[in-house]
């Protein structure tokens, strides 16, 4: 709990909002778009993975599962831009409770395989059920309403849109990891059974984490379905579970700011890197390998370790920022 | 009046019974020692009366209600706290954090549980920091528990399961692994926590429990063989050879 200087507490936050207003200048709004949607996605299984120390494979399920409902009641209903968010959020926490409760009952590889395995149920349900979902097609022709009047079909206008949802996000993120539950999920972490002999029940706990990081999920399938036009089937797939856990391992997974940067340089090198050179995915995989051997705590820890080296350069010490930041 | 008591309590592991019978009361305020060889069954005991073992047989009945087979989280909000044999905190975590999450959990609100920050509970804060005084950790609150030594290890394990403001104290094997100095600090810290609750002390080395007990009770291979004031049990025969004899002879 303790707290370096306020200068440095601010300087990702300054950092984050220059990214945010820069970003738009510099990449292809789509593009620029997607990476806050993605560290959206990161922020909820962040929470999940870094924080809980339980690693999902299943996240699409609840970032599909939104996005179909949400396309479903934006296409067919014509429902405002608020009542689709809500009900994605919706859709993604309850979906997650569902999944959730049944994987907390394992521990370990086994809950492992059973968030993959419900995430497959759920995907060829998607994908059978081609009367709602379009099936392999996916789900075109999901709208972009206006927003109080504001017409968000120009691409900028769209970006601000979710700009602003993504810092919202953060923050909230924030809160709850700085909050008591956020120590609790932790020490789950770190040590279950002192957890549990302290007076937590940490299945609940567990599923707590589900819940907030299905609700998170949900958002993104949302934006991203908008942001589209259409909800594709691997919007709900095993690859995109895989992703997300890639992007936020990449970045610093258990600490706060790790997904978004590792969404900022997943989306940014599949999006950019790709078009000039097919065979992109090498780059990911020996930038996978350099984080498992050498900063476990992704990017963020590789920026403490510099910064550290820096300051004593006579010094071997190692600093890892821990999740308690 | 006991604060706690078991009857008959039992635990078999397939053909292994490695607690059988056991019938024990500690009286409200005292120190009660258990002690015995190794594998006699001691560990497997406490994790018994702390639920994280659910017992074959028996009852145990804390504060007049039976609390057999009560889930360990449960257990802890009933003022049961427990220190580990093997130290267990959270390596990553601070000093501070590790004791404030004890304390939080027996706070009587959890209110603002996912949105207040941790460090706006300043009522928490001073009782964590109290309990790292107590074991005199309190100047190295803001470091990580797994940068600190083992002995320094071993005081945050007592401080965690103080900072529960518990009813019940269950210390098992305070001082294991700790050097004859650092035994001796556990041994001073124990004894100034006499008094102020209930405690039952899991030791495998006699000595140190012989000047503090108030009554101490021996296991041998799943079964409490004696049990008695510290005099009487120095004098017990079957004790000698069951324990004293074996390490002594």
């Amino acid at each position: 709990m303790s707290h370096p200087a306020s200068i440095s507490r601010r300087a990702p936050w300054l950092a984050i909002l220059a990214a945010v207003v820069l970003l738009p200048v510099f990449v292809r709004h789509a593009i620029a778009t997607e990476i806050w949607i993605f560290a959206i996605f990161g922020l909820g299984l962040n929470l999940l993975m870094g924080y809980t120390g339980l690693l999902s494979f299943g996240q699409a399920t609840f970032f599909g599962s939104a996005a179909y409902v949400a396309g479903y009641i934006l296409k067919y209903y014509g429902t405002n831009v608020f009542v689709a968010l809500a009900a994605g959020i919706v859709v993604g926490a309850v979906s997650a409770a569902a999944v959730g409760y049944l994987c907390v009952q394992r521990s370990g590889l086994y809950f492992i395989m059973l968030t993959f395995a419900l995430n497959q149920m759920f995907y060829f349900t998607a994908y059978q059920w081609t009367t709602v979902t379009g099936g392999e097609d996916g789900m075109p022709g999901v709208p972009r309403p206006s927003v109080l009047g504001l017409d968000i079909h120009a691409p900028l206008a769209y970006y601000a849109i979710v700009a602003v949802l993504f810092l919202l996000s953060l923050w909230v993120m924030k809160r709850i990891v700085e909050s008591p539950l956020g120590k609790i999920l932790q020490s789950i972490r770190e040590n279950e059974v002192r957890a549990e002999a302290l007076g937590y029940d940490v299945r609940t706990m567990k599923l707590a984490a589900f819940v907030v990081g299905g609700a998170f999920s949900g958002l993104a399938g949302v934006l991203y379905a908008m942001l589209f036009g259409i909800v594709p089937l691997e919007a709900i797939g095993f690859v995109f579970s895989g992703n997300v856990v890639f992007a936020t391992l990449i970045g610093g997974s258990g600490s706060l700011y790790g997904p978004v940067i590792g969404s900022f340089v997943f989306i940014w090198l599949s999006e950019s890197v790709s078009t000039m050179w097919a065979r992109w995915p090498l780059l990911l995989g020996v930038a996978f390998v350099i984080v498992v051997l050498f900063f476990r705590g992704g990017v963020v820890e590789a920026w403490a370790r510099f910064w550290a080296w820096r300051a004593a350069p006579r010094a071997t010490a190692v600093v890892r920022p821990d999740a308690s930041h | 009046m006991p604060l706690i008591r078991t009857e008959g309590l039992t635990k078999a592991f397939g053909a292994l019974t490695a607690v059988n019978g056991v019938t024990l009361e500690v009286e409200e305020g005292s120190l009660h020692s258990v002690i015995g060889p190794n594998g006699a069954g001691k560990t497997t005991f406490f994790n018994l009366l702390t639920g994280q073992l659910a017992p074959t047989s028996g009852r145990i009945v804390y504060d007049g209600r039976d609390i057999a087979g009560t889930p360990p989280h449960e257990i802890a909000h009933l003022g049961i706290a427990r220190s580990f044999q093997r130290t267990s905190i959270f390596p990553t975590l601070s000093i501070l954090d590790n004791v404030w999450l004890a304390a939080f959990a027996r706070h009587d609100s959890w209110r603002g549980l996912a949105w207040r920050r941790a460090d706006r509970y300043p009522a928490l804060t001073d009782k964590a920091l109290g309990a790292l005084k107590d074991v005199g950790l309190d100047a190295k609150a803001t470091r990580p528990a797994r940068e600190i030594s083992h002995g320094e290890q071993r005081q945050l394990e007592l401080a965690i399961a103080l900072a529960a403001s518990p009813r019940l104290l269950l210390l098992d094997e305070p001082a294991a692994g700790l050097s004859p100095d650092e035994t001796q600090k556990m041994v001073a810290l124990v004894r100034q926590l006499k008094g102020r609750y209930t405690i039952v002390l899991i030791e495998h080395k006699i000595d140190v429990v012989m000047s503090m007990s108030d009554r101490i009770s021996v296991m041998h291979f799943g079964s409490v063989i004696a049990e008695g004031p510290p005099r009487e049990i120095q004098r017990n025969a079957e004790v000698r050879r069951a324990y004293l004899g074996g390490i002594t002879a």
